[in-house]
């Protein structure tokens, strides 16, 4: 990973987990923050109620005194004393009163407890009202009562007053209903909302959980939280879960409603919308998703600006260094900071003019060395045939003076060694011209290991001659690709190869010539068993005109370089003293560079043709 | 000066009995106002079956006739046809058509008129239009036909496109469906003109508002309810009330009532304190009922029990080891139905068992109240069954006692309890004259006409 992504990524890797962090603290407060409201608002609620039940409680209560104190009851009071009432005549008298004074239940009782006249349920006239205790005192308050009515039982807020005529009384017993109607008349905050469990009997009962608008959906999800209302004291809390939605829980808190003789008639729920603290949540994530969505493209931005100033002079420098490294030693680092960088791009700059000077003395002194091994060479090849050519002159010059009759005779002998020792002379020079002027190969398809066994077969003879018998052995590839090569070239290079290999050996030993392929490059190997080269002989081999033998030009593995990075390729030697040596030839198939060259012939032929 | 005090004391007296006289003699013109609580949306007598068979049968009096009529004590009496004749066996029955009568659209009366008209309510019979009478062929022998064709369904009615024409004593003059209605007095009525010229009904008018419209003198007449007549009459209101015409009544709505389930009906029957509502709920009104028609109907109805006996209907709910809990529904408009259901469902709890009385649907029993459309016994108790869903009767003869088997096969069928007979009350203003008080509740609109008092 490049140095500019990793600080890309340290930069993005900060913004987030710094967003994250933040977004986390916010939902964390605020979620608390809620909950604090969320039983505040459930704490105010449940006292409104409270408050809304007393006042309630007072306005049944007043009602009830009023009808107490009003005339109709006095007269049914009255008739009460003298016995046995008329049933018939007060059967509307309850429903009237309770419509003016606009009550859901009241009911005129006589001493016994028997009911005179009962608005909610006319016709229970006659029988026993069950609640009345005709023995305790009335209470002064309201109370919470459970009513039997025609369609079943309701819950209500009821209150008790008497009228005592002499040693007899006649009871108003007065309420309102707590049904859907008062939960309607509650005002609530928003997203919070009232819901009333009427406790008619010991199971759970969908049908008695009653909301402002009449029953409740899903009511069985609120059975635990009201059973743990019915069975515990205090004041229960839950959260309810009405479908995957998070946004749709609700905090339900339960408040017990008790009766006269503190037995459970009912159970208040006050349920708080999760909502808005879920669409909060979900906004902060939102917004913290923003922010870090922006703030990794911000510091993606920054952080690319940034890599770029801190960058860009390292990737100056890594760029330059490669390209040192690839031999092009005139590289130069193009940085105008004063800080560490800059010093640093001036000293690889003053360490390519060095190098670059280095190299120059270098190769100054090598051209010396070469021109010394050349002059030498040349004075040591050049002397072997003047040494014979000037003993013959001298021969002839001596004979002519010395012996005239013989002199015809050496005459003969010496111009045949004088132009053989001159043809050795041409010779030699007709090699270092040759090795001057190296042809361009001129490519085509070629197998290489058909080139291979044309060197051998070109070899055979001369290794069956040789006084150690060298053996031939030829290790080929048989799936190796065709390459584009010039075959001639190659040859004239392998057959050095093989050339040196056998002057390696002169006790003989094993020529093995090996081919090989990796899918890109063909590998040509010319092993021997010979002496071996020493590592600093290895190192100075492919010098043109170094040799490490006795009659040597020198010229020989210079041509085999020159032909072989001709094609592309590179040759390598692994040689030990006294294991023998290895030449190792890699040639590039170059397919591309025949395809190219052929086009190339091909576009030129027209031409040509004008 | 004494001659001449009594020759003024004589012409005073002589004024005062001429205007006395003048007041109670009939006089013709106005408009009788009259509030009911039905809303028929059609004036064809077939449609006005959907109402109460007393509200039927007199708004149909107003604009049509029948071949022949009944009168309170259940006697047969020509209308539209003179005189009539019964073929031995009762099978075949041949009526005399009046001669001269016209539809109120100026047609004439006439045998097929007649005929078509009863066919279209009578598709068994086979009926004959003949030169000035129809004959009509039965299926089985049937002494009650000319009971039959007193019903208001077998009024004679001359049907056109979108409109019915009759040969009433009125003739409509406005009508707007289950609003209002105006009808008109036919000038060549038959029997006779109205006095009244018109008679406006306005219908669907609740008992309350029926009540203001009396009180504000808008209203002439109009209904009351049993339980309201007592005290309505003993607030000196004018009160009109007919015998006893409407049964009130249990059905127990399963078709076959099981062993179980007749001794649960037996135990409902005992625990129903008639008495009690008839002095509470009915403020009075209204006669307990032991059997489907009224003893002065039949005469027997006093033989079937109305006994009230908790201790004997808890002991025959304990027969029983498991009660079902039934439901009761009744008219929920109708509170009396509605309150009789609570008490029948609270004296049921004291008996051991649960009855709730529902508003809505039809519960195991129903309460029931279903005006008798006939004061003949045999014509009104197969009305009665047909129209509660019961068994038909299956009457072949005309005698009483087969009535009274009849009767009390039905009842120990335990699909009914008898609850009550109840009067039909109408409330009268001061004006209305000549109001001919009947036992069957009907209407005589073309004989009442208007004084001049005000309420």
């Amino acid at each position: 990973m490049s140095f500019r992504r990793k600080l890309l990524l340290v930069f993005a890797l900060t913004v987030f987990i710094s967003v994250a962090a933040v977004g986390w603290i916010v939902s964390v407060l605020s979620r608390r923050a809620f909950e604090r409201t969320s039983d505040d608002r459930t704490l105010a609620l449940v006292k409104q109620f409270q408050r809304e039940f007393a006042r309630r409680g007072d306005d049944v209560v007043h009602r009830v005194e009023a009808i107490a104190a009003s005339e109709p009851a006095a007269h049914m009071a009255v008739a009460v004393t003298r016995g046995a009432p008329d049933y018939g005549a007060y059967l509307s008298e309850a429903k009237s009163i309770a419509d003016s004074q606009r009550l859901d239940f009241l009911e005129f009782v006589d001493g016994q407890g028997t009911i005179i006249s009962s608005a909610h349920a006319p016709a229970r006239f006659g029988y026993k009202e069950s609640d009345l205790s005709l023995t305790q005192p009335i209470s002064k308050d309201a109370y919470l009562k459970q009513e039997n009515v025609p369609d079943g039982v309701v819950l209500g807020l009821f209150a008790t007053r008497a009228i005592a005529i002499g040693d007899r009384s006649l009871y108003v017993i007065g309420g309102r209903r707590l049904d859907k109607d008062f939960l309607a008349s509650l005002e609530l905050p928003s997203g919070m909302r009232v819901l009333l469990y009427q406790n008619f009997g010991p199971a759970f009962s969908a049908q008695l959980l009653i909301d402002p608008s009449g029953t409740v959906e899903q009511a069985d999800k609120l059975a635990p939280l009201i059973q743990a209302a019915q069975q515990k004291p205090g004041e229960p809390t839950e959260i309810i879960h009405w479908s995957s939605d998070p946004a749709n829980n609700e905090s339900m808190h339960a408040l017990p409603l008790r009766g006269r003789d503190q037995q459970l008639v009912g159970v208040l729920l006050v349920g708080q919308s999760q909502r808005s603290y879920v669409e909060l949540e979900h906004q902060i994530t939102l917004v913290a998703l923003l922010v870090g969505g922006a703030g990794i493209l911000l510091a993606g931005l920054l952080s690319g600006w940034t890599a770029g100033r801190v960058t860009r002079p390292v990737e100056q420098l890594a760029q330059a260094a490669r390209q040192v490294a690839n031999g092009n030693w005139n590289t130069r680092v193009d940085l105008r900071s004063k800080d560490e960088l800059g010093e640093l791009a001036e000293s690889f700059n003053q360490m390519t003019r060095e190098l670059l000077e280095q190299r120059e003395r270098l190769i100054q002194s090598e051209r010396v060395a070469a021109w010394r091994e050349l002059a030498r060479r040349l004075a040591h090849e050049l002397k072997n045939p003047l040494f014979p050519l000037q003993l013959t002159v001298e021969n002839l010059l001596r004979a002519r003076q010395q012996s005239p009759e013989v002199f015809e005779e050496m005459f003969q002998e010496s111009t045949a060694t004088l132009l053989a020792e001159i043809a050795n002379l041409k010779s030699i020079i007709g090699r270092f011209s040759e090795f001057s002027r190296m042809p361009q190969p001129q490519l085509q398809q070629a197998n290489a290991n058909e080139i291979m066994q044309g060197v051998a077969r070109l070899f055979e003879a001369q290794l069956r001659s040789q006084r150690a018998g060298i053996t031939c052995t030829l290790d080929l590839d048989d799936r190796m690709p065709m390459i584009a090569a010039d075959p001639d070239l190659l040859h004239r290079a392998i057959s050095n190869l093989v050339l040196n290999a056998m002057d390696a050996m002169p006790e003989g030993g094993t020529l093995t010539l090996r081919t090989g392929h990796d899918g890109e490059r063909v590998r040509l190997e010319i092993c021997d068993t010979g002496t071996g080269l020493a590592p600093e002989e290895c190192e100075r081999l492919f010098t043109p005109y170094y040799t490490s033998k006795q009659h040597g030009t020198g010229l020989g593995l210079a041509i085999v370089q020159s032909v072989v990075s001709d094609h592309g390729g590179k040759i390598s030697l692994e040689s030990a003293p006294g294991r023998g040596s290895t030449f190792r030839i890699e040639l590039p198939l170059n397919m591309d560079k025949l395809s190219a060259t052929q086009s190339h012939a091909h576009a030129a032929k027209p031409a040509s043709l004008i | 000066m004494r001659h001449f005090d009594l020759r003024l004391l004589a012409a005073s007296s002589l004024v005062l009995v001429g205007l006395a006289h003048a007041a109670r003699r009939p006089q013709y013109g106005g408009t009788l106002h009259v509030a009911i609580a039905s809303t028929p949306s059609s004036l064809d007598p077939a449609a006005l079956g959907q109402l109460d068979a007393v509200t039927c049968r007199n708004l149909s009096s107003l604009l049509f006739d029948t071949l022949v009529t009944m009168d309170d004590f259940g006697r047969i009496r020509p209308a539209l046809a003179l005189n009539w004749q019964a073929h031995p066996g009762n099978q075949r029955w041949q009526f005399r058509l009046r001669p001269g009568v016209a539809f109120d659209d100026g047609s004439l009366l006439t045998p097929g008129a007649v005929a078509a008209s009863l066919r279209a309510g009578n598709p068994n019979w086979t009926i004959y239009a003949l030169d000035d009478s129809i004959a009509i062929e039965l299926n089985s022998p049937d002494p009650s036909l000319a009971a039959e064709l007193t019903l208001p369904k077998n009024s004679i009615v001359k049907r056109l496109p979108g409109k019915v024409s009759g040969t009433g004593p009125f003739r409509v003059s406005d009508w707007q469906p289950a609003k209002k209605l105006v009808v008109a007095a036919s000038e060549d009525y038959w029997g006779g003109r109205p006095f009244v010229n018109s008679v406006e009904i306005t219908l669907g008018t609740s008992a309350r508002d029926q009540m203001m419209l009396r009180e504000l003198g808008k209203a002439d007449l109009i209904e009351i309810a049993p339980e309201q007549a007592r005290r309505t009459a003993m607030e000196g209101r004018r009160v009109s009330e007919s015998a006893a015409l409407e049964l009130v009544a249990l059905v127990f709505t399963h078709q076959q009532p099981s062993p179980e389930d007749q001794k649960l009906l037996d135990a409902l029957a005992l625990s129903v304190d008639r008495a009690s509502i008839k002095n509470v709920l009915l403020q009075g009104g209204g006669d307990p009922a032991g059997g489907i028609l009224p003893n002065w109907i039949t005469g027997y109805e006093f033989l079937f029990s109305t006994e009230f006996n908790m201790v004997a209907a808890q002991q025959r709910r304990a027969e029983v080891p498991y009660a079902p809990a039934w439901t009761l529904s009744c008219d929920p408009a109708d509170s009396l139905s509605r309150l009789i259901a609570e008490r029948l469902a609270l004296k049921a709890k004291d008996a051991g068992m649960t009855i709730r009385p529902i508003s809505t649907g039809i519960g195991d029993l129903r309460l029931v109240r279903t005006s008798l459309v006939s004061v003949n016994p045999r014509v009104a108790l197969t009305q009665v069954t047909a129209a509660l869903g019961l068994p038909p009767p299956g009457l072949s003869g005309d005698n009483l006692e087969e009535l009274y088997k009849s009767e009390s096969a039905l009842l120990e069928s335990h699909r009914i309890i008898p609850l009550f007979h109840l009067p039909v009350n109408y409330g009268l203003s001061p004006a209305v004259k000549n109001w001919g008080e009947k036992r069957t509740g009907a209407w005589d609109l073309g004989e009442v006409w208007l004084g001049t008092e005000k309420p």
